[in-house]
């Protein structure tokens, strides 16, 4: 096969098709509707002629001559035997047909209206804007002439009766003229002054002649044009009644012929190009069989494509058309045919017209036509060219693995065999690849294929691998299996932020599932519920290059939306590290050791202090330990307590969601923007690491227990629910007195449930405040809570204490019956319980008719969640349509494609939001951070000060080159036999 | 009638010379026609702007204490 040299797309130009270009490029005329004989050959000048090229292995097309597969088919066409109009324009034909003369054919303009328009649209192409803008505007305009300011000639209003009909409506004068103006001359039944009009009263005020009215009163003489006007006026009557007269399709075609070149033109469309008339089809192109192919079913029956039907329907109808009239058919019929084959060809070209049935099959599906395979989502754009389906991807569960680095991604070995990198066999990789090959397809580390220097693949099987891998040489390429290091590229969908997309290296493992970090699932805002994700092998160096330096989890640490870490610790980390941190515990030696033993820290500090002979270290100690030496830290944390962090030392606080938390932790963030993305992922590994350590070493567990509080609690907030109760009662008997005062811009009524609601929310608060005050601040739940790591206070209260309010659209629950909720209550009980008010805790167990109400309030919460996704979901599909031309230059400006300026600098600061400080509190040290860097990069001043002006970073793309656990090291070469 | 163009929350629209327009076009490198655009009715430009014209905006922001960005008056 010969390489095409790939070529540049200069422009693209749209425009119609002259039905002359239609017969020179068609390969045949079609005249005959069948498309197979008996003996299953393809009829000559049928729908499936084989110059319409070739879909059958093994033929030759009679056109070009080529097999089937190189052979990309050839159009045919057929003769319409009555014009018919094509559907997709027509809209613009019935904007034609208002702005032009119906007898010279010129637009309705002046030569200066024209000149105005012509200017018009070069500004508009000169801005950038849409011409039809124009084109609107001068129809507008054209359409108000009642007369063609050319020839002279009436204008009359055209109406589009949708889809395809267009007529002509005229005001005549109407048939019962006589009458209606006998009518308007007698007198007034209501008016006894009103004597009527007499003729000769009618003869002065029209103007006309006593004996010209007699007759028109008597209908020998009909009062047309300015007599008519005369009449009307004096009368004040209307005597005319609309005339439609349809418009053929072949009156459209020569009114459109009549058209000349400029005043097209001035509508914005080129007449060099799209003659008005081609939009009335004479001539149907018939698309190749390639684009139409017929499948045989198993039983030797063949079944047509949906297109091949509607051209059947097309031919048969046009078949009869031409007999009809040249058996000199009536008018009528012809006029049905006409409509009918109208019909087939408007749903050959889009078979979703309103007003219009669609055409169906057999089985009573309607058919895939033209406009069909090109809309939509599962269309030719959406679906076939935006949308692909690629090789070399794999999907499956994931499942965690705390082991795992963040940038790491367990693969199972399964997959790991499917997927292969190509390796450039040289002199140095030799014997690797020459293994990989021994090994086969079915051993891991494998090879699937080889390519030798001639550019001819081999595939590797079981019975070949050891004689081919002698043969493997300098100059082959070896498509070897995945292996620990390499870099893939990881997706959950939705694919909503960038942080959906990015690339992580391989650690081939065994069973079926994906494993990953816990810390990476709220990038992807993934669970292990059964989430599937999507992994991608890369296939050329450059791509294997990007993705290490750009789509590396952690240089997606912080989020562009936010500016702050996306990655961090996360439910039982947090959890962990408050434990650990929370009224500094202290640790022996041997368990100080234990909880940093799945960290790159192997060295202990100096002891906090010695108790009973024995040296102690301090939670806060170790946690110090993963943090570098030089930083320097100082924040409130959500929960109240002052964090400080000096030279590197947790010196106070309680290290919780908001220090090391993902979404905005404090050490986190200051450590991938201060220090560098490779330090923040040593931490946040490191930190998780350490967490679970602790959070095993001190044991955690919930159960129901954890909840309960003690009976004298119980009555207390039995009491301050009683005595809300009470309130609510008070208020309701006030409103009942007439007596309850409204808030200013409420009703009464409103005031009272605005009342009410509020006294339920405080007895629910102090439930609240009572059960809190129960519980011992090393209850999981509260840890959980305090710690944010999961829940929050308000679920606490409503496990102990009361569930409270229950509301469906920001009210109680007020909908069931006739002025009351349930059955079970009078009606227009105004009390709290009969409108959703849920006095028991979740532990204490809610009542059948609580339970109803929160069932009520619960689903509100179901259905608006599935609502806003999909809401949101499309917004922010047009919203990416929008935005996806926009791009930042060089220059600093952003522009769309067309080059027009959208900001002058990139979000009017220049700035990217992953590079500025979080807080205003905690700006980013600049110069601290340039001489940490110089200071750690040179030993001497001189070479300090000689190097200044020129730094570069080492690179470090991968959990194979430190720091952290350094997997190089341990990592010896193993031979697979 | 409220004077839009004095709210505090709309940002300065000054109409800028012809010299200064051109040096901000070879500045940018772009055509008059490239310039964001705004509509000659708009309450917050100056009377006596007209179409064709080119209005400086002056901006306050938060990272940059001064965002500068031009229109040009279009009917």
């Amino acid at each position: 096969m010969s390489m095409q040299t790939p070529k540049e797309i200069g422009a693209i130009q749209f425009g119609l098709m002259d039905p002359e270009t239609y017969r020179d490029m068609s390969a045949t005329k079609i005249i005959t509707a069948d498309t197979y004989d008996d003996d299953g050959y393809p009829i000559d000048m049928g729908l499936m002629d084989p110059r319409l090229g070739v879909i059958d292995p093994g033929l030759e097309c009679r056109t070009c001559g080529s097999h089937s597969g190189s052979c990309n088919g050839h159009f045919g066409h057929i003769e319409l035997a009555a014009p018919v109009i094509h559907v997709g324009f027509t809209k613009l034909i019935r904007r034609l047909l208002r702005a032009t003369c119906r007898d010279c054919g010129r637009l309705s303009l002046t030569p200066e209206e024209q000149e105005e328009f012509r200017d018009g649209l070069q500004r508009n192409e000169e801005l950038g804007e849409d011409w039809t803008n124009v084109l609107k505007a001068a129809v507008r305009q054209a359409r108000k002439a009642s007369r063609c300011p050319h020839c002279g000639a009436p204008q009359h209003d055209i109406k589009h009766e949708k889809p395809t009909t267009y007529y002509e409506v005229q005001d005549v004068l109407a048939g019962d003229y006589s009458e209606r103006i006998a009518s308007a001359m007698q007198p007034d039944p209501d008016n006894e002054d009103d004597s009527g009009v007499s003729p000769s009263d009618l003869a002065e005020d029209s103007g006309l002649d006593l004996s010209r009215v007699n007759d028109i009163l008597s209908g020998e003489f009909r009062p047309v044009g300015e007599d008519r006007k005369k009449l009307e006026k004096a009368l004040d009557v209307d005597l005319t009644e609309e005339d439609m007269n349809k418009l053929m399709p072949s009156d459209i075609r020569d009114w459109f012929e009549d058209i000349p070149d400029e005043d097209i033109e001035t509508l914005g469309i080129d007449p060099s190009r799209s003659r008005p008339e081609w939009m009335i089809l004479t001539v149907l192109p018939v698309p190749p069989v390639t684009a139409r192919p017929s499948i045989t079913l198993d039983n030797g029956q063949r079944s047509e494509d949906d297109l091949t039907h509607k051209l059947v329907d097309i031919i048969r109808i046009n078949q009869r058309f031409m007999e009809n009239r040249e058996a000199g058919a009536p008018q009528l019929i012809i006029e049905d045919l006409w409509e009918l084959l109208q019909y087939h060809v408007t749903t050959f070209v889009d078979n979703e017209i309103s007003g219009t049935p669609p055409a169906r099959h057999r089985s009573g599906r309607p058919l895939k036509t033209l406009s069909q395979r090109l809309k939509g989502k599962e269309g030719r754009f959406r679906g076939s060219l935006s949308g692909k389906r690629v090789n070399f991807s794999a999907r499956t569960v994931i499942s965690p693995d705390p082991t795992l680095s963040l940038n790491e991604v367990g693969v199972p070995e399964r997959v790991a065999r499917e997927m292969t990198q190509t390796m450039n066999v040289s002199e140095r990789n030799l014997d690797r690849a020459q293994q990989y090959v021994r090994n086969g397809p079915e051993g891991h580390p494998g090879a699937n294929y080889v390519k030798r220097p001639d550019g001819r693949r081999l595939k590797v099987t079981e019975k070949n691998c050891e004689e081919l891998a002698e043969k493997i040489d300098v100059g082959w390429e070896v498509n070897r299996h995945l292996i620990d290091g390499d870099i893939v590229i990881f997706n959950r969908q939705p694919s909503l932020h960038r942080m959906s997309i990015m690339a992580h290296e391989v650690v081939v493992m065994p069973y079926k599932t994906f494993r990953l970090n816990t810390v990476v699932c709220p990038p992807y805002n993934a669970d292990f519920d059964g989430d599937e994700m999507n992994m991608h092998a890369l296939q050329t160096e450059e791509s294997r290059a990007e993705a290490r330096v750009l789509m590396r989890v952690q240089e997606q640490l912080l989020s562009p939306r936010f500016g702050e870490n996306i990655i961090g610790a996360i439910q039982d980390h947090i959890s962990g590290t408050y434990l650990l941190t929370n009224g500094n515990p202290e640790f022996t030696e041997t368990q100080a050791l234990d909880l940093l033993r799945a960290t790159s820290i192997d060295t202990l500090p100096e002891p906090a202090g010695e108790d009973e002979g024995e040296p102690y270290w301090t939670g806060k100690q170790l946690f110090s330990e993963l943090l570098p030496d030089d930083l320097n830290l100082e924040f409130t944390s959500s929960a109240g307590d002052e964090v400080v962090i000096e030279d590197g030392q947790l010196v106070s606080g309680t290290i919780d969601e908001d220090a090391v938390g993902a979404f905005g932790g404090e050490v986190v963030d200051t450590l991938a923007k201060v220090h560098s993305k490779t330090r923040a992922r040593v931490f946040v590994n490191e930190v998780a690491s350490l967490a679970m350590r602790a959070i095993m070493h001190f044991g955690f567990s919930i159960g129901i227990d954890d909840e309960s509080i003690p009976g004298e609690a119980n009555e207390q907030v039995d009491e301050a629910i009683a005595s809300a109760y009470d309130r609510v009662q008070e208020l309701i008997e006030i409103y009942e007195a007439g007596e309850l005062e409204s808030l200013p811009g409420r009703t009464v009524d409103e005031t009272l449930e605005m009342k009410i609601m509020q006294q339920l929310g405080k007895a629910r608060d102090s439930a609240g405040e009572i059960a809190e005050d129960h519980f011992a601040d090393d209850n999981p739940a509260v840890v959980m809570a305090r710690s944010g790591a999961r829940g929050s206070m308000l679920n606490l209260t409503q496990m102990a204490g009361c569930v409270g309010q229950q509301a469906v659209r920001g009210e109680r629950i007020n909908r069931g019956y006739e002025g009351r909720t349930l059955s079970h209550y009078q009606p227009n009980d105004l009390s709290a319980e009969a409108h959703g008010f849920v006095e028991n805790s979740y532990r204490g167990g809610l009542t059948p008719r609580e339970f109803f109400f929160h069932a009520m309030g619960g689903r509100e919460g179901l259905v608006d969640t599935a609502v806003r996704t999909s809401k949101s979901g499309y917004l922010q599909r047009r919203l990416i349509n929008a935005l996806s031309e926009l791009e930042a230059q060089y220059d600093g400006t952003v522009r769309d494609t067309s080059g027009t300026v959208v900001q002058f600098e990139f979000g009017e600061d220049g700035t990217s939001p992953v590079k500025v400080s979080s807080s205003e509190d905690n700006p980013i040290d600049v110069e601290n951070v340039a001489d940490r860097i110089l200071d750690a990069e040179f030993s001497s001043e001189e070479e300090k000060a000689e190097f200044l002006g020129r730094k570069e970073l080492p690179t470090n793309i991968s959990e194979y080159a430190g720091p952290g656990l350094d997997k190089a090291r341990s990592l010896e070469v193993e031979s697979d036999d | 009638m409220v004077d839009v163009s004095q709210h505090e929350l709309v940002p300065e629209h000054t109409l800028i010379d012809e010299e200064e327009v051109e040096s901000m076009l070879t500045q940018y490198d772009v055509k008059r026609a490239e310039l964001p655009k705004i509509k000659r009715k708009d309450p917050a430009l100056p009377d006596e702007a007209e179409v064709g014209d080119v209005v400086k905006i002056v901006r306050d922001s938060r990272t940059t204490d001064k965002a500068v960005s031009y229109r040009l008056v279009i009917e």
